[in-house]
């Protein structure tokens, strides 16, 4: 099982190397929404007037759940943005090798499929924790180049708080790779696969906090956030990287519900996936 | 069935969608050693067949036994014992062809040196040596079949199903082919069981036949048994003009079945054309009609089709000797909405 899984995971890591569009393809998005989107929105509420520090605190609290602007609370929830739209393709190639006879092979050889499920979810999990870690240096790196906003740090972020963020990290990473390449493993065609895909990541995206400011909000869409798994993600960094006073949960918490969010959907998707994937069918 | 069989197919049906029966009770044995050719026309329900016995698929009723191992319930256990080539090409564009070959032999559970070894070795032996760090997806259409039969072989398997190996490759490709398996035969006495809608393929290359049409297999037997079921060889007489009619002389030869006048020259259907051929000119002679040619045939693969299915073999939508054939096709059968 482990030489099955280690040779077909080093297969999509070749894989991976020999397209460097791909890569190219895939660092560019949080590049743009770093540089243009979160600058073009960066807002920083308290500059608006003449404000006591008390004052400022509130505001900030308010709007940007104590995050410094605009941008330092996007960062954040970029990481979340990439976890979903870096996973995307991993279910596409899944299409592809079964439109170029490749699944096939595979599937003829006597690899239990759990390897083969296996393999392309750790390379597939792999790329948007990585881009996470991306997007956050991107960030903190945007701070020491002049005329750009960068993220801010305004909380001690012990080891604690780093361990957090990567459990974060890795599990909204791994829930949605698990979830598209189930997609992948499921539809035979990339029309309907991309058709899938887009019905289920917009409204993911857009019914989470990451790209909003709190504050513009409304409430009921507050209220749906709170349950979404990518908001429970950026919650943990938020609250990690600017404080947790204005949270009505610890990051603990947040990071249990992104993990009941993950064990279920995997749970879901392993059964379709063995079903799939059972040998003679 | 009798274990010395290295296949053993008994009443396989497959119905795919409740009502398409693309095999429908199909039984044969493949002798250990043999090369066994499948043939018949497009849509006959050869790469079913192929799949149902290299565990790809399960059939509607039935069972195949392969190398004594019942596929419905070892699947896993007969995947390790055979080598199967699709008909649509499975190597990775993306890698080069060494690495197919050791993602191959990672998948049956080979540690990595075993697998790079092997694939040493198996791409000196399928002679793409030279190509063997290029992309896979930079080779000839010959080539790429090569490939895909060191794939296969990865395992050292003792019983390999080809589905329509050589089709979209040119004729040198082809022989080429066909010169690795009978050379695989020859020296690891690999069991072949291959699917063609070649019929000169079928007929130099298999050892034996089934013939398959419509999901039904319509005749088993050596291509020569075949042909002899139709009753021999065809001889065609001619006369000198003007000369008489020696039908009846011709009927009353020993081995003869029919004879039939067609402008000036008789077609006779006999047992055995060759000894036929001296005494028919004999009697020829003192019947005093001249014999100017005589020629013997034995009867082609395509008789035998029409004998038995009724019908001319169909070879319209034979592909062109173009990879991009091989590729259509393969789109057209994902996006077609089989499965
Ligand atoms: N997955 C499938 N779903 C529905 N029909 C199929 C499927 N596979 C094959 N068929 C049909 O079964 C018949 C036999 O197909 P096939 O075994 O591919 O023939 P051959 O390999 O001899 O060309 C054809 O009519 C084909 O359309
Ligand atoms: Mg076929």
């Amino acid at each position: 099982m482990l030489r099955e899984l280690a040779s077909l995971t080093r297969r999509e890591f070749l894989k991976l190397g020999r397209n460097p569009q791909a890569i190219f393809t895939a660092l560019l998005l949080p590049l743009l929404y770093l540089l243009l989107f979160g600058q073009g929105f960066n807002i920083n509420p308290t500059e608006f007037g003449d404000f006591t520090a008390a004052q400022k605190v509130a505001i900030l609290a308010a709007y940007f759940r104590g995050a410094p602007n605009y941008y330092s609370y996007f960062a954040a929830g970029m990481v979340g943005f990439v976890a979903v739209t870096a996973t995307l393709f991993i279910g596409a190639n899944v299409i592809f090798d079964k439109l170029f006879g490749i699944f096939k092979r595979v599937r003829g050889t006597p690899a239990p499929s759990a390897a083969v499920f296996g393999s392309r979810l750790i390379a597939g999990s792999a790329q948007p924790i990585a881009l996470a870690f991306f997007v956050l240096g991107l960030a903190l790196l945007f701070k020491h180049i002049p005329g750009l906003t960068g993220l801010e740090v305004t909380a001690s972020v012990g080891v604690l708080g780093a361990l957090e963020i990567l459990a974060a990290i890795l599990l909204l990473s791994v829930m949605f790779a698990t979830l598209f390449l189930t997609f992948g493993i499921l539809i035979e065609n990339p029309q309907m696969y991309f058709a899938a895909v887009n019905l289920l990541n917009l409204p993911v995206l857009l019914t989470s906090d990451a790209l909003y400011p709190w504050g513009a909000m409304p409430h009921w869409l507050q209220n749906v956030s709170q349950y979404n798994p990518v908001s429970l993600a950026v919650n943990v960094l938020r609250e990690t990287l600017f404080g947790s006073s204005v949270y009505p949960y610890g990051p603990g918490i947040y990071l249990l519900g992104l993990f009941a969010w993950a064990a279920v959907l995997i749970g879901i998707a392993l059964v379709l996936v063995r079903r799939a994937l059972r040998p003679l069918d | 069935m009798q274990p010395t069989q290295a296949i053993h197919a008994e009443n396989l049906v497959k119905v795919f969608n409740g009502k398409i029966r693309a095999v429908d009770d199909v039984s044969f044995d493949v002798r250990p050693g043999e090369i066994f050719g499948f043939l018949g026309p497009n849509g006959a329900g050869k790469t079913t067949t192929v799949s149902m016995l290299s565990a790809g698929l399960r059939p509607t009723q039935g069972r195949a036994v392969v190398d004594g191992l019942e596929v419905g319930k070892e699947p896993e256990a007969v995947k390790r014992r055979i080598g199967v080539i699709f008909q649509e090409s499975t190597a990775d564009g993306d890698l080069t062809g060494r690495e197919n070959i050791q993602v191959a032999a990672g998948c049956y559970g080979m540690p990595r040196a075993e697998g790079r070894k092997r694939a040493d070795e198996l791409v000196e032996r399928m002679q793409i040596a030279d190509a063997a760090d290029r992309l896979a997806k930079t080779y000839s259409g010959g080539m790429r079949r090569r490939l895909e039969l060191a794939v296969g072989l990865v395992h050292d398997p003792k019983i390999l199903f080809l589905d329509e190996p050589t089709l979209g490759l040119d004729p040198q490709g082809r022989n080429g082919f066909w010169g690795f398996i009978q050379q695989l035969r020859k020296e690891e006495g690999l069991t072949v069981f291959v699917t063609t809608h070649y019929l000169d393929e079928a007929d130099t290359m298999c050892d034996r036949l089934a013939i398959i049409d419509h999901g039904k297999i319509v005749a088993t037997g050596s291509p020569n048994e075949l042909k002899d079921r139709l009753g021999g060889d065809i001889v065609t007489i001619k006369t000198t003009a003007g000369a008489p009619d020696v039908t009846n002389v011709l009927s009353t030869l020993i081995g003869v079945h029919t004879v039939q006048k067609q402008d000036g020259s008789y077609r006779v259907k006999c047992a055995n054309g060759e000894p036929f051929v001296p005494l028919a000119v004999e009697a020829c002679d003192k019947a005093g009609a001249g014999v100017t040619g005589v020629t013997v045939k034995r009867p082609s693969l395509d008789e035998v089709f029409l004998e038995f299915t009724g019908r001319e073999f169909r070879d319209e939508d034979a592909p062109t000797a173009t990879d991009r054939a091989v590729m259509v096709q393969r789109v057209q059968n994902r996006f077609g909405g089989r499965r």
